[in-house]
């Protein structure tokens, strides 16, 4: 649903982060995690499209949802310099959500710095549905992992990874997720959200270990309706004779690892 | 008041807002935003005879007040269009253009043909303009000879209105505009994307994975505009007016130039409301300017150093 929708909360994070709530109900009724809404700050010119940002917590009663902003360009700067009670353009929810893990599968969601955001709907998700999810943070330092906190309120475990060590295991987020399973030898489900190489990390773990991964991929896109055929991603279903460009905004942003053409992407 | 148009050869839109080629799909995918019914018409993608993969990623780069893209024409195919996308779209109450691609002027044609045997096609847009394509495309649509033996073949293959989308990329769009009126067009798309190159400076590499793109949005309108009034002055036949129009005012202009009809591109994208905008905004202008009919807003436009105001035939 298209519609212009207010910031009713915001709260800033250290560096360029913070967490913006807007008022729009259909999206705060209908969102599942993984799903995403397209915004941009109404009075500014430029840019000229909407930026996909992640749902990352709904308030059904209130008609509200939150997305997490990081600052990188014209278009969330200009969400960042919103303030209460200013519009922005919203389209949502749109794609395809994270589907829960197969029976005896413990959820593992792994973050990579700003990918945390659809995680914090997902384990309510999951949580309600009487799953216990785990969360494994990584980022460069510890600057990177602004919004763990919300996890301990939800009575999630969170393990953290820098590749400095300011936070911490040292090193990759997907080392953190190896030492966990060595010491549990628990069936696992792996779900990621972050840069296109963690993503790739992830998915070649998952093979390694026999276990399922839903990836949540982030490539430039321009309208989120599947029109502008910008955010193709190569993608091989089971039965198909080679690779496909699909719409990672109305096939995705949640794909199985196995189904996405890795090498293909820089 | 009245907002219908026509645009030739008996086509008449109930408005004259369309929504551009490839920057609405097949039409049914926006139909959960956007009440289809409500468009003047919709542009389809451009449609080969066999699917298309298109090019490589990053297609598509957003630049000041514009969009660079090389999208490459991925489609389905002609075939897979009339099978399984026109039945979908021919349920909603709105003209429906198809935009005809091909790599030599006989699949230009044979889409034309397979085009023109089923019902639900209102009328052809010719694609001689894709500047994102290695083989046709642009190559025919800058070169007057080419443009001719196109249009002529296409207009050879089919009873539908044919409607070629002429390419800014030219010194003169008055000769292009010519030849595709002798070849027997019955209306003209002005203008398709600007051949543009971003680059970026850190890896000093074109940021579009084919490297060059076409650029649309309101960076081009006034170049946008400016082509569509020599295209209207050139020739007899209407001119539907095309560069980033985002608002009723930004169409207005190709109206008012000569334009009989105009289309909506890139601002679909920035917002699926935007045509229920425009359309009101088109209403309040005609009333604030006590006209009764969007025609006689068509090709007003007063010039300094050119008799009066034109009027429609």
């Amino acid at each position: 649903m298209n519609l212009a929708a207010p910031l009713v909360a915001r709260k800033d994070l250290p560096g360029p982060y913070a967490v913006l709530e807007f008022r729009h109900p259909p999206v705060a009724a209908e969102a599942r995690a993984g799903q995403f809404v397209m915004l941009k700050a109404e009075a500014a010119l430029a840019p000229l499209l909407r930026r996909p940002f992640s749902i990352m917590t709904v308030d059904r009663e209130a008609g509200t949802f939150s997305v997490f902003l990081k600052t990188v360009g014209p278009g969330s700067r200009a969400l960042a310099q919103l303030t209460v009670g200013e519009m922005a353009a919203c389209l949502g929810p749109l794609g395809r959500p994270f589907s829960p893990p197969p029976a005896g599968r413990e959820p593992l969601l792994i973050a990579g710095g700003f990918g945390i955001a659809p995680f914090h709907l997902f384990s309510e998700e999951l949580r309600a549905q009487g799953q216990k999810p785990r969360v494994f943070y990584g980022g460069r330092t510890a600057a990177d992992l602004v919004l763990g906190e919300p996890f301990d309120a939800l009575g999630v475990p969170l393990t953290p990874a820098t590749d400095d060590g300011s936070l911490g295991a040292k090193g990759l987020v997907t080392g953190a997720v190896e030492a966990y399973l060595e010491e549990t030898h628990r069936p696992a489900a792996f779900y990621a959200c972050g840069p296109h190489p963690m993503l790739r990390a992830v998915a070649r773990l998952a093979q390694e270990r026999g276990c399922p991964a839903q990836v949540s991929l982030d490539p430039w896109m321009g309208c989120g309706m599947g029109t502008c055929l910008g955010c193709v991603v190569r993608i091989q279903r089971p039965g198909e004779a080679s690779p496909a460009w699909r719409c990672a905004c109305t096939e995705g942003p949640v794909f199985d690892s196995r189904e996405v053409v890795w090498e293909a992407r820089p | 008041m009245n907002l219908g148009v026509e645009i030739g050869a008996g086509l008449r839109l109930k408005n004259p807002l369309l929504v551009a080629s490839g920057t609405f799909g097949y039409g049914v995918e926006s139909a959960a935003f956007v009440d289809l019914a409500s468009l003047g018409g919709i542009v389809t993608k451009g449609l080969y005879l066999t699917p298309r993969g298109g090019n490589e990623v990053p297609r598509i780069v957003e630049t000041p007040s514009g969009l660079l893209n090389a999208i490459g024409l991925q489609g389905v195919g002609v075939h897979a269009f009339v099978r399984e996308l026109l039945p979908r779209l021919s349920a909603h109450d709105t003209a429906i253009l198809v935009n005809v691609c091909g790599d030599s002027v006989d699949e230009y044609a044979e889409v034309a043909r397979v085009l023109g045997a089923v019902p639900g096609v209102a009328g052809l847009e010719i694609n001689i303009s894709c500047p994102n394509v290695k083989k046709g495309g642009l190559a025919f649509g800058s070169d007057p000879g080419m443009t001719h033996q196109v249009v002529r073949a296409v207009r050879e293959a089919t009873r539908l209105p044919v409607i070629p989308k002429l390419s800014p990329n030219v010194t003169d769009i008055t000769v292009f505009a010519r030849a595709c009126e002798e070849a027997g067009a019955d209306a003209l798309s002005c203008v398709n994307t600007v051949l543009a190159l971003s680059v970026d400076v850190e890896r000093r590499r074109p940021k579009l994975a084919f490297g060059t793109g076409g650029l649309s949005g309101p960076a081009i309108r006034p170049l946008a505009v400016r082509l569509a009034w020599q295209a209207a002055r050139a020739v007899k036949i209407p001119v539907i007016g095309i560069g980033g129009i985002a608002s009723a005012e930004d169409a207005l202009e190709f109206l008012i130039v000569g334009c009989r009809a105009f289309q909506v591109g890139t601002a679909n994208f920035a917002d699926p409301g935007v045509h229920g905008k425009i359309l009101a905004g088109l209403e309040d202008y005609l009333h604030r300017h006590r006209f009764t009919d969007i025609n006689q807003v068509v090709g007003s436009l007063e010039y300094p150093g050119l008799p009066g105001r034109q009027q429609p035939p």
